[in-house]
């Protein structure tokens, strides 16, 4: 599995995007502040447990602060986050993402 | 045509960005805040329409032009400090501005402290504030007179030891706050050792490390910059206020205890403010009473932390052993001898 070991962050703060900040943790913890939370704040949660599930990610701190974006955007901007606090020996098999 | 916005980020040694800054800021009532290491700036035909800064894990003078606001700018500003921040591993963050701009930095992530009428608001983006009052329950003490002190003690002096034992023996307890922030000559951790050793000879104490509720660069940037006269009035009560609405409650504080300023203007009026504000009467907080405790004097001098720093740059030592008790003496010879003060 792949250890989060610092912080990672990526997105903006304008209107459809997302911006997303990780730091190392015991477990898998997601704080979400969210425009549309009402609405889709489940379906986030999950997709941000699928994006980690596939990355083999078991502890992780996720801070969310969504505008409204798109599936897509938040799924690229939480790998990109991820990414970007991983060791460079520990990127992941992209065929499987 | 539509004119491009161009945003862009530079730090405090540019001093001609700085300058344009300084007076965008004044073109909206704001002051610049001269401890900013990172600006990020908005740029329409050559005019700055956005601007923000951030100072350690403070983000302050955050300002959109008036025919500007409401496109959204604040949001790209917002991003590109946060990114400032997160970039140098500062994630837990505070923010200053007015409090009519609450539910834009809402809408941040950010969320309030505590704000001064309609001049000034401390938000942050943790809920730091919480667990810290959630930890000062735990250490809540009964009794009909819980006092507080809060020092910096740079360093601890006869002067504050004789506040200290003043103020316990007119308390049932006695809760004394360290000032935490590494920003003046004496190191925190040097700081509060020898204040738990010249109050060791008190039963009804408790010595509290500070945090950034309590006198720090979040709740009172300019303390730190005393020394040059700069302290901002605001600064000052809303830190005040922080301190009755939230700290205080939390240990059930009714007195804070003072020595008199005689020198220190700056000090001196914020003895003042601190009658005015935790004394008062407000609907949502009990008043506190302040009593200032007449400081000790040494040959006709009162005793200050100032003056044991000049003796010390000054080498006079056998002056100092007379307004230092014998255990902050022995940490400063030991100091002198490694050549601190070299």
């Amino acid at each position: 599995m792949a250890d989060i070991t610092s912080c990672g962050h990526a997105g903006t703060l304008e209107s459809s995007d997302v911006l997303i900040h990780i730091e190392p943790s015991q477990d898998i913890e997601i704080n979400l502040i969210s425009s549309v939370e009402e609405l889709y704040g489940d379906d986030i949660k999950a997709l941000v447990l699928e994006v980690l599930e596939k990355m083999n990610i078991k502890a992780v701190k996720v801070d969310i602060n969504d505008k409204g974006a798109l599936d897509y955007v938040i799924k690229a901007r939480l790998q990109t986050a991820i990414l970007r606090a991983l060791e460079d020996g520990d990127k992941p098999d992209w065929s499987l993402l | 045509m539509k004119s491009e916005i161009q945003f862009s980020q530079f730090d405090s040694t540019n001093i001609r960005r700085v300058r344009k800054i300084k007076e965008f800021l004044d073109s909206v009532e704001l002051e610049l805040s001269e401890d900013i290491e990172i600006y990020v700036s908005a740029k329409e035909d050559e005019q700055i329409i956005a601007c923000g800064g951030l100072s350690g894990k403070i983000l302050k003078c955050i300002a959109v032009a008036p025919h500007k606001r409401g496109e959204g700018l604040i949001l790209t500003v917002m991003t590109y400090l946060l990114n400032a921040a997160y970039n140098r591993d500062r994630k837990e963050l505070f923010l200053f501005s007015k409090p009519k701009y609450l539910s834009f930095f809402e809408e941040c992530g950010f969320h309030l402290i505590q704000r001064y009428e309609n001049e000034i608001m401390l938000m942050e983006n943790t809920h730091n504030l919480q667990e810290y009052k959630d930890n000062l329950i735990k250490l809540k003490k009964d009794g009909g007179v819980i006092g507080s002190i809060v020092m910096n003690a740079n360093p601890f002096t006869l002067g504050h030891q004789h506040l200290v034992t003043e103020a316990a023996k007119r308390s049932s307890w006695l809760h004394l706050f360290v000032v935490k922030e590494d920003a003046s000559e004496f190191k925190f951790k040097d700081r509060i050792d020898l204040i738990k050793k010249g109050v060791a000879h008190l039963k009804n104490i408790t010595v509290h490390e500070g945090s950034d509720y309590i006198i720090s660069k979040a709740t009172f940037p300019t303390y730190f910059i005393k020394d040059k006269g700069k302290v901002n009035d605001l600064h000052a009560k809303l830190d005040l206020y922080i301190y009755k609405n939230h700290l205080a409650p939390a240990l059930g504080i009714t007195h804070r205890f003072v020595g008199t300023e005689p020198y220190c203007k700056v000090t001196n009026n914020y003895n003042q403010n601190m009658k005015k504000i935790l004394e008062k009467e407000e609907a949502g907080s009990k008043p506190i009473k302040v009593v200032e405790i007449p400081r000790i004097e040494f040959a006709q001098k009162a005793i200050s932390a100032s003056r044991v720093r000049a003796l010390l740059k000054e080498e006079k030592y056998e002056e100092l052993a007379n307004i230092v008790p014998p255990t902050t003496m022995e940490f400063l010879m030991k100091e002198v001898v490694n050549g601190r003060y070299n």
